[in-house]
């Protein structure tokens, strides 16, 4: 095994050690059981006329309940360590500190998407189960399918906002806030392309894009924190 | 292997516009167990950050083992077992979960971890304490699993700043025994520290620091070594009244050099062994000033700092 893949393989178990520890690994049940359980509610209680509207309705609240997971874990895989000042201990291991932070992303990151999909995938199933397209029903505003992919990259410009604002701010709880309001203008952009009828593939993409720069530079600062 | 495992080449550091570390040089070799004293901001915890790969030089060099840390991250820091500052501690996690952690990023392979996980706090805790999240823990409790950390693996060197800080007498009592069976075994210890006697019965060789610069390098103990005036030991003769005169003038071979500690008061360095402290001893004896003690100074390493270092925060 390499000295990268070692690293990666050894952090990635320290996270799952942490979550386990802090019970924080129960956040990632939230999307999987309360996603459904709340789409499903929503569906019967305002008598959803189409299946699709109800597959939307379930994404987005499924999506937003992994919002707040991949923010939390996100933040606090960065942030906790710069917080407690734990990484003047850590940093001083024969390891590559970023490829280090990286295998801790991948567990809460791929985690919380994990999560999202299987949520989601529930909602969806419940609201064929639930709910029967109704005639006259208002089309739905957008194609299910193109939902349940386009949260993927919302979530991961989530996870990647609030890992490098964990790095610049050195604090979890400063990383969230920034993670919330980042999430706050994704939206409204989402909402404000909705409108006009210009959202497509390219604003999820661009998200993604936004993750994956997060990302990186958040392992690159990891890595040269001094102090 | 090379016998220098410390290297410290014209080492500098600056934060911004502030010195924090200049043009600094030495070498410590394995076995060594060496103390570095200096007071706040001297740059003490700079070297050992340098040291320990958490920030990297601005000129100058250093190397451990041979190796660069800044470089060479994984195998400089192979070899070190290092706390440095005071690192925080992550409540919910036990310290058997930290130092097994710590196993794993170091390559013991799984079925040894356990053993080199209990090797290294046996010394330190005992009883259920590596089982108890840190936040169940004491102050002293949790210092001791972190430094107990610093052992995993067996480390060549070990870079502690302020080990002992936070501790109760009897803790720090044994911490320093602890240090010195390390040292006596074999380990190479760089030990920063504001408490004189940390240094004094753990090290054998002291580094004074201040503001950034080297500003001596001798031995802890005097004992042994060579003394002012290149004698080979010293006496200090402590007398009921004044001393005479033609004593503080001298008293000729064997001896090297008289200091006058004060009016009842001479040390005396001399050359040779016990039966040239006799002789001196005798001299005295003979000038009709009234001895009433003779014996080795203690290493006094509070004075030596003050002269090196200045009067803040000598401890």
């Amino acid at each position: 095994m390499s000295s990268f893949s070692r690293t990666l393989a050894n952090n990635a178990a320290w996270e799952v050690v942490r979550l386990r520890r802090s019970r924080r690994s129960w956040l990632l049940a939230i999307p999987v059981v309360a996603g459904p359980i709340g789409s499903a509610l929503a569906d019967l209680y305002l008598k959803v006329a189409s299946v699709a509207t109800a597959e939307i309705l379930g994404l987005l609240i499924t999506g937003g309940l992994s919002a707040l997971v991949v923010l939390d874990l996100s933040a606090l895989a960065v942030g906790e360590d710069l917080t407690l000042r734990t990484h003047l201990l850590t940093f001083t291991l024969p390891q590559g500190r970023g490829v280090a932070l990286a295998a801790r992303l991948l567990v809460v990151t791929g985690g919380a998407l994990a999560s999202y999909a299987a949520g989601a995938g529930a909602a969806w199933w419940l609201a064929g189960r639930l709910v029967s397209d109704q005639v006259g029903a208002a089309h739905p505003i957008l194609v299910p399918l193109h939902l349940f992919l386009g949260l993927f990259g919302f979530l991961s410009f989530l996870g990647g906002v609030v890992a490098a604002a964990a790095v610049v701010t050195r604090s979890s709880a400063q990383a969230l806030v920034a993670g919330v309001l980042a999430g706050v203008v994704g939206a409204g952009l989402a909402s404000s392309l909705l409108l006009q009828h210009q959202l497509n593939a390219t604003f999820p993409l661009a998200l993604l894009g936004v993750a994956l720069g997060g990302w990186g530079w958040a392992t690159a600062g990891y890595g040269r924190i001094e102090s | 292997m090379p016998s220098e495992v410390l290297v410290v080449d014209h080492l500098s550091k600056r934060y911004g516009k502030q010195a924090a570390l200049r043009e600094v040089s030495f070498r410590v070799h394995r076995g060594e167990s060496v103390g570095y004293l200096g007071p706040n901001g001297a740059g003490k915890t700079t070297t050992l950050k340098l040291l320990s790969g958490l920030c990297q030089p601005t000129s100058g060099s250093v190397r451990v083992a041979d190796h660069d840390p800044s470089t060479d991250r994984d195998r400089a820091l192979g070899h070190l077992g290092a706390m440095v500052e005071t690192p925080g501690i992550v409540p919910y996690l036990t310290g058997g979960d930290l130092l097994s952690y710590i196993a794993r990023v170091k390559g013991i392979p799984s079925r040894d971890r356990p053993g080199a996980v209990d090797r290294a706090a046996r010394p330190l805790v005992t009883g259920d304490v590596l089982r108890r999240p840190f936040g169940t823990l004491s102050t002293g409790l949790a210092r001791r699993v972190l430094l107990a950390a610093t052992l995993v693996g067996d480390p060549e060197v070990l870079l502690l700043d302020e080990p002992t800080l936070g501790l109760d007498p009897a803790a720090r009592h044994d911490l320093r025994g602890l240090l010195r069976g390390l040292a006596r075994a074999g380990k190479t210890i760089l030990l920063s520290t504001h408490l004189l006697e940390d240094v004094q019965e753990v090290c054998d060789r002291v580094l004074f620091l201040r503001e950034g610069a080297l500003v001596g390098d001798e031995a802890v103990n005097p004992g042994g070594t060579p003394f002012p005036g290149g004698g080979e030991g010293a006496v200090r003769l402590r007398f009921a009244a004044d001393v005479p005169p033609e004593l503080t003038r001298g008293m000729g071979p064997p001896s090297t050099r008289v200091v006058v500690e004060g009016p009842r008061q001479l040390l005396v360095f001399f050359t040779g062994g016990e039966s040239a402290q006799a002789e001196i001893v005798a001299r005295a004896i003979r000038s009709g000033a009234p001895l009433t003690t003779a014996a080795p100074p203690e290493p006094d390493l509070a004075r030596r700092y003050l002269e090196k270092v200045g009067r803040q925060e000598a401890t």
